[in-house]
């Protein structure tokens, strides 16, 4: 993969400013990231070796001033704001992806404007909710307990490097500035998830579903524990044209836990 | 110096394993532990206090808002209030307060307050916490994103329609109404005095100052730890052009008061250690939601700015480290006196609210401790800086023009008074 680039993306007065980044080159692929933010080690990096990725961060996330999630109001500006920056990329019916937090936003796009979306892959998105199969709560576990929720594997890489943040989060004041901005970071971008989806992520979606008509695939972890695979099933009987594809071996996140398995389905779906 | 009575209203009955069984005080701790007799008998005997703190010469008996909490029984302050202001009529009612955000429309929080007001004959004292973010966000829901914003607007509606004598429409982004009224209004012109508690952000302190609001700093750490934020207060006043009347703010400080220093330790040390062993035990997944503070806020706090991080809450203390670094003032009433008076200057805090229960302590105990308050410390301390004028204090109708309780109940009908 060559080096993602990134840049900051005006939309004008009164817009929030978005830090987009870049890679790879082929068709285009529109990605929406998680509450963790963009992270290219994993499925990312894998799929701009055949896509032209871009990855848009919301408000609090990567570069994008924080401030900026006061200019959206509600969800709807939200979803709004994702085709904004797909026209001013110039973005023609991409292929759009979305993960967890973003796998929302990215099924709500095409939602709202179902001719503006080539296909849709939704990974382990959240927004939908069943009493019985509870989604735990993103937003009321110290980072330490919350890491168990996401992989299937705490001892695989993915887990162990986001286990670092845990140290972190120590009550002794002797952090170095990048680690405070990190950690500073972590929260800012889960503000923003959190202004969508806090106290109970059920944001309406799944009245919605049935306006989806674009191809979609529905990928899931297998072994997810954040959000139950269940709930694959439960999306893709709503949406006209879905397939399910479950991987084993792995929790919520993915993108981080089986990079190759679901760049691969990705890649499979989109026939490229 | 004034001085209020300030109750918690702790559960007395947590099991001696609390800290093993349970990861929190506070949100998720199973209601079924609740023994609602007991609290039935609880509450009854912390209102006495409450009561019996205003014939000990109290100058104000306060309340505050706790949701989902096994050491702040009062999810409903304003209930609280409404039996003191019956059962009282001297001292002046701090409701300390109630959490704009959680009540739709916030309206409901102007009537309330003006019932109280109207009820206690201009008695109330009236306080608008932002709330902490276990309240109003895992346990009221509230989304810490906007959460601010809301306390805004709710402030604004609250305010005018304490002080418009038309309907008007109120147009906010949380709250639309076409017809604001409120009936009854309060009888303090032009409303109750407002005091905003807090723990230490500057934007809580540019909000106090922009309306000319008292500003009370909630520790639990004790005045000796507080120096350095309540510099930062005066310092920001100044910086803002406004004055250094200490009435401006107010400070909480847990007191253990016994006859001599020789005893307190053996009287008190079980009730305080209750207090930050068990009341104190908190989840940190739940202590504050994304967004609850702003990315300014959160710098200082994670850089322990003003030192009152959670390892600075007292747990695993000894009596001797817990009263050496003032979390709690203990001793005998002048002992004591002295340090409220050092509290005073150092912090120049006009309004000291008083914890003279904490954790288990029962009414025995307490009471003996706020008589023992009400003669030999309050009038020693009265004349610290009664030369400022108090703009924060209610302006209650005078004595001959109060109606008294239960005065129309019939003698024959066997009234219990």
């Amino acid at each position: 993969m060559t080096e993602p680039k990134s840049r900051m993306l005006d939309l004008g007065a009164g817009r929030p400013r978005l830090e987009i980044q870049e890679a790879g080159s082929g068709p285009p692929l529109f990605f929406l990231h998680g509450a963790g933010g963009v992270a290219w080690d994993g499925a990312l990096g894998q799929l701009a070796k055949h896509f032209h990725v871009y990855a848009p961060s919301l408000p609090g996330f990567g570069k994008s001033p924080s401030e900026g999630l006061e200019l959206i109001e509600d969800a709807l500006e939200l979803w709004q704001l994702g085709f904004d920056v797909m026209e001013a990329l110039g973005l023609e019916k991409p292929l759009l992806v979305g993960e967890s937090f973003g796998g929302w936003i990215a099924a709500e796009m095409a939602a709202l404007r179902p001719k503006e979306v080539g296909k849709l892959a939704l990974l382990a998105p959240v927004g939908v909710w069943r009493d019985d199969s509870p989604v735990v709560d993103l937003f009321g576990l110290t980072i330490g307990e919350l890491l168990p929720f996401l992989f299937h594997d705490m001892k695989s890489k993915a887990a162990l490097d986001m286990s670092q943040l845990t140290t972190l989060m120590s009550d002794k004041d002797d952090r170095t500035q990048a680690q405070i901005d990190q950690l500073i970071g972590i929260f800012l971008g889960f503000r923003t998830a959190a202004k969508f989806l806090f106290p109970v992520p059920d944001t309406g979606l799944e009245r919605r579903l049935w306006r989806i008509r674009v191809p979609t695939l529905v990928l899931w972890g297998a072994q997810d524990r954040l959000i139950a695979p269940s709930y694959a099933e439960l999306i893709a009987k709503r949406v006209k044209n879905a397939q399910v594809v479950l991987i084993e071996r792995c929790g919520h996140l993915l993108m981080a836990e089986q990079p190759e398995a679901s760049a691969k389905e990705i890649q499979r779906f989109a026939g490229v | 110096m004034k001085f209020t009575w300030f109750h918690l209203m702790p559960y007395r009955w947590l099991p001696a394993d609390f800290r093993e069984r349970y990861h929190s005080v506070w949100v998720d701790l199973p209601n079924g532990i609740y023994d609602p007799e007991k609290g039935h008998d609880l509450y009854n005997e912390y209102l006495d206090m409450l009561e019996y703190a205003e014939q000990c010469g109290f100058d104000a008996i306060a309340v505050n808002e706790h949701h989902q909490n096994a050491y702040g029984m009062m999810p409903s302050p304003n209930i609280m209030a409404a039996t003191l202001a019956r059962r009282t009529s001297k001292a002046m009612l701090l409701v300390l307060g109630n959490s704009i955000v959680c009540y739709n429309p916030p309206t409901r929080i102007a009537e309330e307050f003006a019932m109280l007001d109207v009820i206690s004959g201009g008695r109330l004292i009236a306080g608008f916490p932002v709330g902490t973010s276990m309240d109003i966000n895992y346990c009221a829901g509230q989304n810490p994103a906007t959460v601010r914003d809301k306390y805004r607007e709710g402030h604004d509606l609250i305010v005018k329609a304490w002080q418009t004598r038309e309907p008007f429409a109120f147009n906010g982004k949380y709250t639309k109404l076409r017809y604001v009224n409120l009936w009854p209004r309060p009888i303090q012109q032009p409303h109750p005095p407002v005091w905003i508690p807090g723990l230490g952000s500057i934007e809580t302190w540019d909000f106090c100052a922009e309306h000319d609001y008292n500003y009370s700093y909630l520790s639990f750490s004790g005045y000796k730890r507080a120096r350095n934020m309540m510099n930062g207060y005066w310092e920001r006043r100044a910086a803002l052009g406004a004055d250094d009347n200490p009435h401006s703010a107010a400070f909480f400080q847990q007191v253990c008061i016994s006859d001599t220093d020789a005893e307190c330790e053996k009287q008190w040390w079980p009730h305080v250690d209750y207090f930050f062993n068990k009341c104190l035990h908190l989840y940190p997944g739940t202590s504050e939601a994304p967004g609850y503070r702003s990315e300014a806020s959160l710098r200082a706090g994670i850089v322990a700015q003003f030192g009152n991080t959670t390892q600075n809450m007292g747990i695993d203390k000894t009596w001797k480290q817990l009263v050496n670094e003032g979390y709690i003032l203990a001793g005998s009433a002048e002992t004591v006196r002295q340090q409220i008076e050092e509290l005073g200057k150092t912090l120049r805090v006009g309004h000291v609210l008083l914890g003279c229960q904490i954790g288990s302590a029962p009414a025995e105990l307490v009471n003996h401790a706020t008589k023992l308050a009400g003669d030999q410390i309050l009038p020693k301390l009265r004349h610290l800086y009664s030369d400022y004028e108090d703009r924060w204090w209610p302006k209650a109708l005078p004595a001959s023009r109060r109606a008294k309780a239960g005065a129309h109940i019939p003698v024959s009908a066997g009234a219990p008074r």
